[in-house]
């Protein structure tokens, strides 16, 4: 090895910090409007898997299934490249990001969403008929409620893989941190201080999430809102 | 921009390059199992030590593990790692290291699952009944734990088999890599890419349904679907 060049230097590192941050914030914030949308979308197709109608059934078992198999690989690309190519719609790269990154977990937070629902005890549904709810009353202020607390755990988790997806939005060019690790590992020849540094920003991240999941979830038990015994545990189908 | 004419002809003419890119992803993701087996079995003992200290260390790294995104990793070890310490991994090395290390976080905490979820009473009463540790462990403890740790490890390689898409940006010449160079010749990136998506999402969800299958075969009635 070079004398001359230090083994480590981070100096690169620091003097790119501004570039490094604005990429992190970039992530953090394609990452959060993501989950928020796939939310959304995610309680809709819930409901949907859950109604009486046979169509809206299978139009969400299809969703679930076609959102879950999907690498976020193929969908980016196709969501950027594919839908200008087809439908001539030219989605600027950071939206483009946040619909593939909200579509993506929407499968997922579906299915999570779903299982919540189920988790709360029949009794609870029964109780709201028998002191005169409609149905839809019911789902209101009886087992959405319940549910949600069921399913904020697994929801934390969801987030947390978002936040993680968003580094393979650089092959579409979104200025993400990984994006402009990537883009200062060339300019100064250091990939190994410029990945390193990612990756710890990308721990901070997680870990930051983590802890306030957790955080919210001990305050929600504490004050009696959440039964662990309904938690769902759902180790293994995230990468 | 003009109309986009498709030609599906284009799949035909290279099918047999692109089956050769999807033959390599199923190895590099193999090859990530067989890594993320090993790391998740030597991380989930090392959590089961009596010695504090490698109950902490093997928790940090599969927490760190767990943390980072596959991509970064897989840059990290390609251009970081090689070009730090001359290690020169080859493009496949890279995959299959980076795969198995995000795959062997994820694993170490499934095997952990899987032996924490046996009900403490089991082992006592193989000690009760003159088992040692060793004989408690490989009788009792394992065969109701590879219950519960089969499907999730099957969901593990899903994520894997999802993950290795990704290879192609070191150069890895899977069947998106083949997808890009073919349509940087002929023009057709829309037909070759999602001929190469359809392909992985059946894969997929094939994987999936016989993870899900395995889980209710495994579990039996007892349990709620």
């Amino acid at each position: 090895m070079d004398n001359s060049v230090p083994l480590f230097d981070f100096a690169a590192v620091w003097s790119s910090r501004a570039l490094l941050l604005e990429g992190f914030g970039i992530a953090m914030f394609c990452a959060t409007a993501a989950i928020i949308l796939a939310m959304i979308i995610g309680l809709f197709i819930a409901l949907m898997r859950l109604s009486n109608s046979r169509i809206l059934r299978a139009f969400a078992f299809v969703y679930t299934q076609l959102f879950r198999g999907v690498p976020l690989y193929v969908l980016v690309i196709w969501v950027y490249f594919g839908l200008a190519i087809v439908a001539n719609i030219n989605l600027p790269k950071i939206p483009a990001g946040i619909i593939t990154l909200a579509l993506l977990n929407s499968g997922y937070l579906s299915e999570t969403f779903r299982s919540g629902i189920l988790a709360v005890s029949v009794g609870q549904s029964e109780a709201g008929a028998a002191i005169g709810l409609t149905k839809r009353q019911i789902k209101r202020f009886i087992v959405l409620p319940q549910a949600f607390r069921i399913v904020l755990a697994p929801s934390g988790n969801q987030f947390v893989d978002a936040i993680k997806d968003t580094a393979i939005l650089s092959i579409i060019g979104v200025p993400e941190l990984m994006r402009m690790a990537q883009q200062q590992a060339d300019l100064f020849y250091r990939p190994f201080e410029f990945y390193t540094t990612a990756g710890i920003l990308y721990f901070i991240a997680v870990m930051g999430v983590t802890k306030l999941f957790t955080f919210i979830e001990k305050r929600m038990s504490r004050i009696g809102f959440t039964n662990s015994s309904q938690k769902l545990t759902n180790v293994g189908e995230y990468i | 921009m003009d109309k986009y004419d498709f030609s599906w002809r284009i799949i035909q003419e290279n099918l047999p390059e692109l089956i050769n890119g999807l033959i390599i992803t199923l190895q590099i993701s193999v090859a990530g199992m067989a890594f993320a087996l090993l790391f998740g079995l030597f991380f989930a003992t090392l959590r089961f030590s009596q010695y504090r200290i490698l109950n902490i260390v093997s928790n940090s790294i599969v927490q760190v593990g767990r943390s980072l995104p596959l991509f970064v990793l897989l840059f990290w070890i390609y251009y970081g790692l090689s070009l730090k310490f001359k290690i020169n991994f080859t493009d496949f090395q890279a995959g299959a290291l980076a795969l198995g290390i995000t795959g062997g976080a994820y694993m170490a905490e499934v095997f952990r699952g899987g032996i924490t979820a046996i009900d403490k009473g089991q082992s006592d009463a193989a000690f009760a009944i003159g088992l040692n540790r060793m004989q408690t462990s490989r009788l009792i403890v394992l065969p109701q734990a590879i219950r519960i740790i089969l499907p999730q490890t099957v969901n593990i390689y899903v994520g894997l088999l999802k993950g290795a898409t990704i290879v192609s940006v070191i150069g890895v010449a899977d069947m998106i890599y083949v997808a890009q160079y073919v349509s940087l010749e002929t023009f057709r990136p829309f037909e070759l890419y999602s001929f190469a998506g359809v392909v992985f999402i059946a894969l997929t969800l094939s994987v999936a349904s016989f993870a899900w299958l395995l889980e209710r075969q495994l579990s039996g009635k007892s349990r709620r679907g």
